[in-house]
């Protein structure tokens, strides 16, 4: 049950992320957005990071078979997940690591505390629970100042993943429960809510310039 | 409160004002272009010498001053514009 789910978020995030990826990549290659630059490497980070670790767990699973491999290769995709979040976080206009407003501290906080080790796989999940509760707030904001709908759909997306990432982070003090599954599940939803706005965006008559180089 | 516009949503509105907005058959003034744009004309010259080196506005020179259409690919970078502007809101950004 759980190598099923892990395997289907893993790749739902992969063809989500290369989805937005490309969509943003179109963006930018037609408009020159630095906005849309951002949002190109973070979904292609998001896509490579999901990807990684579905790999990773088919090499081990299927070749190596060792048993060694797997928490590294997760450590790993977590890793590069997380620069994708910092991307999204990053064009929400975070201005320096610890901004000073207090509803970004308030949830901020909460993660460090929990912290129990050293292990660089927690301290991802923290740093990527904290950009995507980050994000979330900050496109439901945008959606209270412009009534875009789709915001509501992007802010649901990344508040689930936020909280799925909790959830996997806090699955080490209780290994073996259900939290785990739970928080798979709650990411694949997640993800499914991000891309909903996204693939509503008619792509009809865009053509890929690449001459047009914006001032 | 005043709105704060990115440099791209001045050029989308430039290009949005000289396709859908002209004063005539002639094209878009400066000044026009200036009150439509609602920017100083320091600014506005130096957009408007980008977007016509860039192919995206044709400039004629009619009655002795210069005046501002949308070319073909002005017309293609807008609709871009808009679906990505579009897509950016989405995601609560600004293109």
């Amino acid at each position: 049950m759980e190598f099923l789910l892990e395997n289907i978020l893993n790749l739902v995030g992969f063809l989500v992320g290369l989805g937005i990826g490309i969509m943003s990549l179109v963006g930018f290659r037609n408009t020159g957005s630095p906005t849309l630059f951002r949002l190109t490497i973070a979904f292609f980070s998001i896509s490579i990071g999901f990807f990684v670790i579905w790999a990773g767990y088919m090499v081990e699973d299927f070749v190596i078979k060792a048993g060694s491999l797997e928490r590294w290769i997760q450590t790993v995709g977590i890793g590069i997940q997380t620069v994708g979040y910092f991307f999204i976080a990053f064009s929400h206009s975070i201005k320096s690591f610890f901004p000073k407003s207090r509803y970004f501290r308030s949830v901020g906080a909460l993660p460090l505390f929990l912290v129990s080790s050293v292990q660089i796989e927690h301290i991802f999940r923290s740093v990527s629970f904290i950009l995507l509760a980050y994000g979330a707030i900050e496109t439901m904001l945008s959606y209270f100042e412009n009534k875009n709908k789709g915001a509501i759909s992007v802010a649901v997306g990344l508040a689930l993943l936020a909280f799925g990432e909790f959830l996997g982070w806090y699955s080490f003090v209780f290994p073996e429960s259900i939290l785990y599954p739970v928080s798979m599940a709650i990411k694949i939803g997640g993800l499914i809510a991000l891309f909903i706005p996204v693939s509503k965006i008619p792509l009809t008559k865009i053509k890929f310039d690449e001459s047009f180089d914006a001032d | 409160m005043a709105e704060y516009r990115t440099h791209m949503k001045i050029i989308g509105d430039i290009l949005s004002t000289t396709r859908d907005d002209l004063q005539d058959d002639d094209g878009a003034s400066v000044t026009y272009l200036i009150r439509k744009a609602n920017i100083s004309h320091s600014r506005i010259s130096r957009i408007l010498k980008t977007l016509v080196s860039q192919g995206l506005l044709e400039q004629v020179e009619a009655q002795g001053a210069n005046k501002y259409k949308i070319s073909q690919t002005g017309r293609e970078f807008l609709q871009a514009y808009k679906t990505f502007s579009t897509f950016a809101d989405n995601f609560g950004l600004t293109i």
